[in-house]
Parts: C-alpha cells; structure tokens; sequence
C-alpha cells in the first residue's frame, strides 16, 4: 500500500506540476507537506537544460519566425525545470489572459508575454493587471494601440472586466467604455510599424522584433470619468485600483484558481448562471486575497495547505489539458534530456489534442474540464501517452522498469506487480474497474516474474497509458 | 587597457528568406576560388524549407541555392558548419545525421562519410570544419569532445583532445580555424575559452573566462586571427563580436552595426507601406529590461548582433554570420589616430 503522505504529495505534484515519478516523491517527501508547499512557492527554479544550450541547436526557440517554436521553448522548459510550479503559474494565467498568434504573427512577443507571467505570476494582482495593460501582446491582440482620445475602441476595456477580472454581471456598458477611455494612450512603441509588419506576416528584412510599450500623454483622455460609481480623472492604473477593490474581482480569480488547481468548474461563461462547486472554498481565497493585499503566491499557499485541496475527494479527477499531459508524460519518460531534433514534433501533439499554447482558439481562452476531451482528441491523447510510456528505450522508462523488477525479488503477484507499476508513475489512482482489468492483463502475460520482460512491460505500459486515470491530474 | 585598435562596420549583406534570395538561421559560410559565397541555412524544424545553401558573392550578386532538408544524398538537418576545399569541393557538417557531405560547387552530391558513435570516423554531432594547408580536414567531434583529422577523401588519419574542462579538453566545441602559422584554435563553447592547439593536436594555451565583462567570453561559437595574431570571437552569449590581441588580451568589442543589405532594400523598395512605416520607426532605444540582458536587447533592436555563429577573413574584411537576424554583417579594422 502507498504511503498517504506520497499520495498526497503526489497530487499536489500533478496540481502544482506536472507529476512526478515515485523516485522524485521519495526526495520530496523528505519534508513535511508544508514544507513542501512553501519551498515551491519561494524558491526559484533551475533547468537542466540551460536557455543556451537549447538556442544553441534550436536558434528559432529563442528568436521564432513561425507560430510554434515559441510553444516548444516553453514546453521544454516545462520538463527540463526543477521546479516546474513556475511555469504551471505561467500556463494558468495563459488560460485567463489567453493572448494569440493569429492576430499577432510575431511569437516573440508573446514569448515574452508568458515570461512575464512566470515573473509576475505569483505577485501582487494589482501589478500583474497593470503589466497587462502594458503587455504588447495585449494591447494589439486586444486593440488597445487603436484606441485613442475622443474615438475609443472598447475592446480591451470590456475584456479587462469581462474576462480578467470581475466577470459579466458585475459592471455596466458605460463601465466598459470609462475603463477604455482611460486606457486610451497605452500603446506600443513604433506601432505604425509594428502593426504593418504583424498585418502583412512580414519577417522582413531581419526576422521578427520584439515590441515594447509606450504611452502617450497626447492621446491619453484625461477628463473626467465614472466608473463602478467612482469619479475622476481616472488613468488606467486607477482603473485596476478600483477593480481590485471589488469582490467580484475576489471571486472571479479565487474561482479560477480553484478550477485550475482543485477541480474543475464549469466553463467560464456558465459562472454567472452557476454556483461554484465549494462555495466556501471561494469565500474563503477571496477573504485572502483581501488581507493579504491582492498577493496571488499567498491565496496559493492557502489553498495548497487548505482541506478542500488535500481531500482525496479531489484527487485524480481534473481532467489534464494537453499540455499538462504531454509535459508530464515526457518529465516521466525523460526523452528528451538533452536538446533533440524531434521535440518541436512532439510539442505539436499538444496542438492535435486541441491546446495550441500561444494559440487559444479565441480571447476566451480553452474550455478546460471534460471539453478537452472528443472523440478525435482523446485518441490522440490515448495514442500519445501510450506510445511514449511504452517506448523502453527511453531512460525514464527504464529506470522505471528497473525499479518494478528490483521490488519484485521476494513475493510476486500480478496485483503487486500492478501497485508497484502505478506508484512507480506518480501513484496514479485507479478505479476498482480499471485495477481488475490491468490485473487481468498482467495474470495473462506477466503471471511469474521471470516474465517480466522489457517487451511484456512495455505492453503493460502502454495499457496503462490509455487506461481513463491517466487523462486526469 | 586602451588601444588604438578599432572595428568599422563595412555593410550587411542578405536578407530573411526561406526561398530565394536570402537565408533563414544562417550558421556558416565559406569562399570559393572565384569568391563566391556559399552560406549555410540552418531552417529551422516549423519550416525546414530554410535549410540550404545559398551562393552569392560580395556585392550581393545572387547564384542560386541548393540542398535541402532531409536525410537523403545531399540534403541535411541539423546543418551546422561549411568548408571548401582548395579543389573546390563544398563540406557540409550535419550535427544530427553526424556525417560530412561533399558536394560540388554546383550542388551536385559526391560522398559522406560518418556515423554515430565514438570510435574513429564515427562522430557524435560534427559541427566546425576547416581545411589546413595539407588539405587534411579538421572536424570538431562536439559531443565526444574531439577534434579528428581526414584526407580529402574522408578517410580517417588521426584524432586529438577528450570531454572535458582541463587544458587540451574540450566541452561542447563549435567553430575551428586554421592559421598560416599552422595553429587551429577551437570555440570551447562550453568551456567560455578559445583553444590553440598545433595541428598535431599538442595543447598550446587557451585563454577567455565565462562571463558578461568585456574580457569575458561566453560561450564562444567561432572565431578569426588575422596576421598579426589577433583573435577575432564571436562572443555567441553575449551577442558581440570581440577582439584579443594574441596574449589574449581584450582589445575591443562591437555590438553589432547592422544596416539594410542591398536584398533589404530592395525587399522595402518594393513594399512601399511597409518602407514608410519603417521610415518613421525608432529602431534604437533603451529599456530598464535589457540592463543585463543582451539577448532581449538584440530581440528588440534589429542592427546588433544576435547569435553570432561564424567569423572568417576575406581579403581584409570579417564576414560575421549574424544568425538570428539571417544575415552576414561584414566589418574591418581600423587604426584609430
């Protein structure tokens, strides 16, 4: 039987990362769960793999033409970190403020943009809101460089509310056009420029450029305006003090880090027609975000330390998104441990299971839960993880292998062989159903361990693979 | 120290393409007898179509492209390093496929050699190659850490240098180059150091240390020396272009000074919106984010140097691949007054 404490870790390692094997629970779980949670919170990460050295053969995954390398770059950096809880952050505001190449045609920006986020990501709300308004990628994705004194364009004004903050309901049509007007003069530098070169797809003369903010005093609209009942000469930074003052604000991000960390809610537009699944789970991050001053890394480490995260009741049912789960099949897998040719290949299966990272399919981001999940898309999934878990040439693999034949010495039976096989890929929780028919498998090709062969292992895996528990985290 | 050694930025040549005129990830170039230019694109694995060779000459006259993507006679994927020999004959290094191709000028596929594996004649991603004057080839062996030696032919002679960060030892090499004086000096990429060695492979000295400073180097992925025994390096981390004298002095250092190539100009001559908007862009500023940051800095201002890959002479002048900004950026020196 596994030991509850990896369990537990074990789940907060699939939330907060991307999984980890039973060797990396056995490292952490040296400290306590709290310990846990507040080293990940604190520290910063290492890659095995520096930045150098993947530009080095990949020169595109740091200076991208195209709309995918950037994805690989940072899919990579999610399997090569220490700490992969940075770029998870990353990943969760790409969810909500969900920004695209489409309209962009310049992966540089948004390159930075999820650079950003990993900075900024676990800081103060207040401030990331802000970083966002000035963020290049926001501000042409969303139209703010079109948005000028006396002739708005409202769109970034009503996504900021709608969608980034306080969510439909809670604000009126004159809020929306108050918050553009006072967002009008946030811009891009050289937008002439860079605007003709993102409309044309233009990488001439010398690639793409990365862009920068600009605000202009000339065209900002510096009269009087009222918003959420407030009135004044409001500037944009004034915009984002008055949101954040507002529960729906609380509310709105304490439910969107329950449904990314805890378990998964209903698709955003559905929030103002449907409760939350805990609604004191909502209070009580919301009453957080509050006294500790809007601080995201404190409503985090609430929420990891509290009950309704730690019950097993929520353990092994979010459905993975793509990138969760090809980003945790190759951490496991360890395939790629050094820079290779065919990992922008496989980045692209995140794309065939329907999550094309710096390419939502529209400013609503992806509908997480079981949407991730069709017909199309779960065999993709399916042959995804099962190829990959049952390649035993891969080090990760085999080091797996090796750990399940060296635990097998003194007693051996199929249901042993099967818990050591599930604790050795993250203590994975299966259903009663699930557990009988790899036992069934296991009794009729792996009945005596002198079967226990790479290939009869590796039919095993792939099983495993494509058994419903692996879909989820 | 103060020198009255300078660099001067001549012009830029080339142009962002995939097809046609230009390059796309450039890594290397290489002169044949009648000075045609023969530059190696890299591609990349989104759009390999930019994996090539395109021939042009200094006045960006343009001859044609060959080769391509794949792992047939002739084609490449993780193209890396390119030499011609003194009978004209093109070597191609292929850091994935771990063989060296050989080609006529024309394009046309005449042999490889090279597999993977560690023993003699096999390589572990074969990047820099260069000639010496017994036309035996030198190969940089960068994952096995080894520098090996053939004829023409490709047949194995000898081999010298091991993994390593000690004297002699080598550490993920890039770029070699062959003085008159009968010196190869290595790109010890991972090791931030430039490497002599006689060709013999007897360790002569290194110099460089691993940081941002002016007499630092970080991983260093090709270098120069011109007769008086300076050391041109393309400073690949720090995105510069830098000169040593040959104690290995730091003696000055250049950016880059990227300007627009004859093919860009044409490109904006021809796509006048885009001309004009470039026209009234302010292409050179400073940011609080590039402080300690040069290759942010050289994301956003388009005439440094990004990613330098390769520095040879021609005549007097340095051809610089700028690989990241898909074109060659051409400097000389200068005696300051």
């Amino acid at each position: 039987m596994s030991d509850k404490n990896i369990m537990l870790m074990a789940h907060l390692m699939r939330r907060a990362g991307f999984g980890a094997s039973k060797d990396e629970l056995l490292e952490i779980s040296k400290r306590s769960y709290e310990e846990q949670v507040d080293l990940m919170l604190d520290s910063e990460p290492n890659y095995e793999v520096s930045k150098h050295l993947m530009h080095r053969y990949q020169p595109d995954y740091g200076s991208p033409m195209g709309n995918s390398s950037n994805g690989a770059s940072w899919l990579y950096k999610m399997i090569w970190s220490d700490s992969p809880f940075k770029e998870k952050i990353a990943l969760f505001w790409h969810g909500i403020f969900a920004t695209g190449y489409a309209k962009l045609a310049n992966g540089i920006v948004l390159h930075d943009q999820i650079k950003m986020f990993s900075k900024l990501g676990l800081g103060n709300y207040r401030n990331l809101l802000i970083e966002l308004s000035k963020d290049p990628a926001m501000i042409i994705w969303l139209d703010n460089c079109e948005s000028h004194k006396g002739a708005i364009n409202e769109n970034y004004g009503r996504e900021l509310l709608e969608l980034f903050s306080m969510g439909t309901g809670n604000y009126t049509e004159k809020d929306i056009k108050e918050a553009a007007r006072a967002f009008t003069g946030w811009t891009i530098a050289n937008k002439e420029y860079m605007t003709e070169k993102s409309q044309r797809d233009s990488v001439w003369p010398y690639g793409r450029l990365a862009m920068h903010f600009e605000y202009k005093e000339e065209d900002h609209d510096n009269d009087e305006k009222i918003f959420l009942g407030e009135k004044g000469n409001f500037n944009g930074e004034d915009i984002i003090d008055i949101i954040c003052k507002q529960k729906a604000t609380s509310r709105f991000i304490a439910r969107h880090m329950y449904s990314f960390f805890v378990e998964d809610e209903p698709p955003v537009p559905e929030w103002p027609y449907k409760e939350p699944n805990n609604p004191e789970a909502i209070d009580a991050l919301s009453e957080v975000y509050f006294n500790s001053g809007y601080d995201i890394k404190e409503m985090l480490r609430f929420l990891f330390k509290s009950d309704f995260f730690k019950t097993e009741k929520v353990w092994n049912k979010r459905v993975k998104s793509p990138i969760e789960l090809v980003a945790g099949t190759l951490r496991l897998t360890k395939e790629f441990y050094r820079p290779e040719k065919f990992q922008s290949a496989t980045n692209s299966q995140t794309s065939f299971m329907g999550q094309h990272a710096m390419n939502p399919p529209s400013v609503e981001g992806w509908h997480w839960g079981t949407e991730w999940l069709d017909s199309g898309t779960v065999v993709e999934r399916v042959n995804f993880s099962s190829s990959n878990l049952g390649n035993t040439n891969h080090s990760g693999i085999r080091k797996i292998i090796d750990n399940v034949r060296a635990n097998t010495n003194e007693i051996y039976s199929p249901e042993i062989l099967i818990d050591l096989l599930l604790q050795e890929l993250g203590e994975i929780i299966v259903s009663q159903n699930t557990k009988e028919t790899l036992i069934d498998f296991a009794e009729s090709r792996l009945n005596d361990k002198e079967l226990l062969t790479d290939e009869n292992l590796s039919e095993l895996l792939k099983l495993v693979g494509a058994m419903p528990e692996y879909q989820r985290a | 120290m103060t020198t009255n050694f300078d660099l001067k930025s001549e012009k830029t040549m080339g142009l962002a393409a995939m097809q046609g005129r230009g390059f796309y990830y450039p890594f290397d170039l290489a002169l044949d007898s009648n000075e045609r230019i023969y530059v190696l694109g890299r591609g990349h694995d989104y759009d390999t179509r930019g994996t090539r060779i395109t021939v042009m000459d200094m006045n960006e006259e343009y001859y044609g492209t060959f080769a391509s993507y794949g792992q047939g006679d002739g084609q490449f994927m993780w193209p890396s390093s390119i030499v011609i020999s003194d009978s004209d004959k093109i070597y191609v290094s292929d850091e994935y496929s771990h063989k060296i191709s050989i080609m006529t000028l024309e394009g046309e596929f005449i042999s490889s050699f090279g597999q993977l594996g560690n023993k003699d004649g096999q390589f572990d991603g074969p990047n820099g190659l260069i000639f010496d004057n017994k036309n035996q080839l030198y190969v940089v062996d960068h994952r096995n850490g080894r520098i090996q030696v053939f004829d023409e032919s490709g047949n194995f002679i000898r081999k010298f240098s091991s993994q390593g960060n000690n004297e002699g030892q080598l550490n993920l090499p890039w770029g070699i180059t062959y003085t008159s004086d009968d010196r190869l000096y290595v790109s010890d990429w991972g090791n931030h150091r430039i490497q002599e060695f006689s060709t013999d492979g007897e360790f002569i000295r290194s110099f460089g240390s691993k940081g941002e400073e002016e007499q630092n180097i970080l991983h260093p992925s090709s270098c120069a020396v011109d007769d008086l025994g300076n050391i041109y390096v393309c400073d690949w981390g720090n995105h510069k272009l830098k000169v040593f004298d040959k104690e290995g002095n730091f003696l000055c250092s250049n950016r880059g000074e990227g300007s627009l190539s004859k093919w860009a100009q044409d490109f904006l001559d021809t796509n006048v919106q885009e001309k004009e908007a470039r026209l009234k862009a302010d292409l050179v500023f400073e940011l609080e984010s590039f402080k300690d940051d040069p290759f942010t800095e050289s994301s956003h201002i388009e005439k440094l140097f990004w990613c330098p890959t390769s520095i040879s002479f021609h005549n007097d002048n340095l051809l610089i691949v700028d690989s990241s900004r898909h074109r060659i950026q051409v400097f000389n020196t200068v005696q300051k007054l």
